[in-house]
């Protein structure tokens, strides 16, 4: 019995031994000190035979990392993490709460607009100023002693805004510099051609502002 | 079996919480990372404080170990950036001794004198050496042959079976007796002899 033990401590060490052995092996290899100090000897008779070079035989590392070891703690139960998959999960699930909170303000204020109105709806998300901020987002930043890096543009509540027109050209002119300069030709057309088709028509013009390119985008123009 | 399957086994230990497990892995390779280390330093005692180094750190990065590597060659490359590491901050500390390094004299003298701090060491490294050397000329041929062609030239037990034209299983016999053989003189020199044991590994 113990000489089969010990053969399988040999196979295993020649990394030769079937897992499900290798699996309870371990298991008492990590427990039997008399067997893990003959799986040293073993690891000293390779070195021997093989005549490592500089090498010590007598290598103290096993017992001074022992030493260290006792001080560590233990790693935890239930197998490995996956951190790095956390990792780039983190933004991710950042990115949707963000996303549905706008979209659930959207809902809601869309539901509380009376029809015919033109609604500006800001995202309520955080905006961060510093870098590109237009210059109302940056007075405003400047205005909160709070926090001086973030703001948060409060969102009208109520029935949406009614925005006259010509006020409303000045959202969007205003909007458009700030906008990438594909986007931003394609609003003003879209504006000028709503406006030039409904002029004269009693239709209200309605836009909606989902959302700004995050860092870039100024906060909402007050 | 597969490949690495008894590291892997004892890894898996490790990362259920099992730290007993880790001192299995430290003792099988120690020599192989202090061998290693030595490609980047000179001295003995330095790489055996690299390796120890390098064992605590894969120790706690073993969370992050999958598996799909061999974990050998995972300990080895962080052994090699822990021995980079060392090299470049001892470069960069101050100069303690007083003596001239840029001169090829002294600086050797001051490898002389690191290695001479433990001559102890020495001597019973080579004690070892020759006692497992004087065992091995002490085995029948078979086990002579099956034992070093898996220590020196890394033969599996299929490959040596071929070598050997005998099965599997005789070379698993072979390379264990062998073993015991050796691990009974050196357990009576070191115990009865020396009362060294606790050095060993």
């Amino acid at each position: 019995m113990k000489e089969e033990l010990d053969s399988q401590l040999s196979a295993m060490f020649d990394d030769e031994l079937p897992a499900g052995e290798c699996e309870l092996l371990a298991r008492r290899l990590s427990r039997d000190e008399q067997l893990k100090a003959r799986w040293g000897r073993y690891a000293v008779i390779g070195a021997a035979i093989r005549a490592e070079r500089g090498v010590r035989l007598n290598a103290r590392v096993a017992s001074r990392v022992s030493v260290v070891m006792r001080a560590e703690p233990a790693l935890a139960a239930g197998g490995v993490s996956r951190p790095g998959g956390a990792r780039w999960l983190r933004p991710l699930a950042g990115a949707a709460l963000a996303a549905g909170v706008a979209a659930v303000s959207i809902l809601v204020l869309r539901a509380q607009a009376p029809q015919g109105t033109a609604i500006v709806v800001a995202p309520p998300v955080a905006v961060n100023t510093p870098r590109a901020a237009a210059p109302a987002a940056r007075a405003a930043s400047a205005a909160m002693s709070g926090a001086p890096g973030y703001v948060v543009p409060p969102v009208q509540r109520g029935a949406g805004a009614a925005v006259p027109a010509a006020e409303l050209a000045n959202y969007v002119v205003a909007h458009s510099m700030y906008s990438p300069p594909m986007t931003r030709g394609t609003l003003l057309s879209s504006f000028i051609t709503s406006e030039s088709g409904g002029a004269g028509a009693a239709t209200p013009v309605s836009i909606e502002v989902l959302t700004d390119p995050p860092g870039d985008a100024p906060s909402h123009p007050q | 079996m597969g490949a690495d399957e008894s590291d892997l086994s004892l890894v898996r230990r490790v990362q259920r919480g099992d730290k007993g497990a880790f001192d299995a892995l430290v003792l099988k390779y120690q020599h192989k990372l202090v061998k290693l280390v030595m490609r980047y330093v000179r001295n003995p005692a330095e790489a055996e404080d690299i390796a120890q180094e390098a064992f605590i750190k894969a120790y706690r990065a073993l969370p992050q170990f999958r598996g799909d590597s061999a974990f050998y060659t995972w300990l080895y490359r962080i052994a090699i950036n822990t021995a980079k590491n060392a090299v470049v901050s001892r470069d960069r500390s101050p100069i303690e001794y007083n003596v001239d390094r840029n001169s090829d004299e002294s600086y050797e003298m001051q490898g002389r004198m690191k290695d001479s701090e433990t001559p102890e060491g020495l001597v019973l490294t080579d004690e070892i050496r020759s006692i497992v050397n004087a065992a091995i000329d002490g085995l029948p041929e078979d086990l002579r042959t099956a034992i070093v062609l898996r220590e020196l030239e890394g033969l599996s037990y299929e490959e040596i079976a071929a070598a050997m034209d005998c099965p599997v299983g005789t070379v698993r016999s072979r390379i264990f007796r062998a073993r015991e053989a050796i691990d009974r003189r050196l357990r009576e020199v070191f115990e009865g002899g020396l009362g060294r044991a606790e050095e060993l590994g």
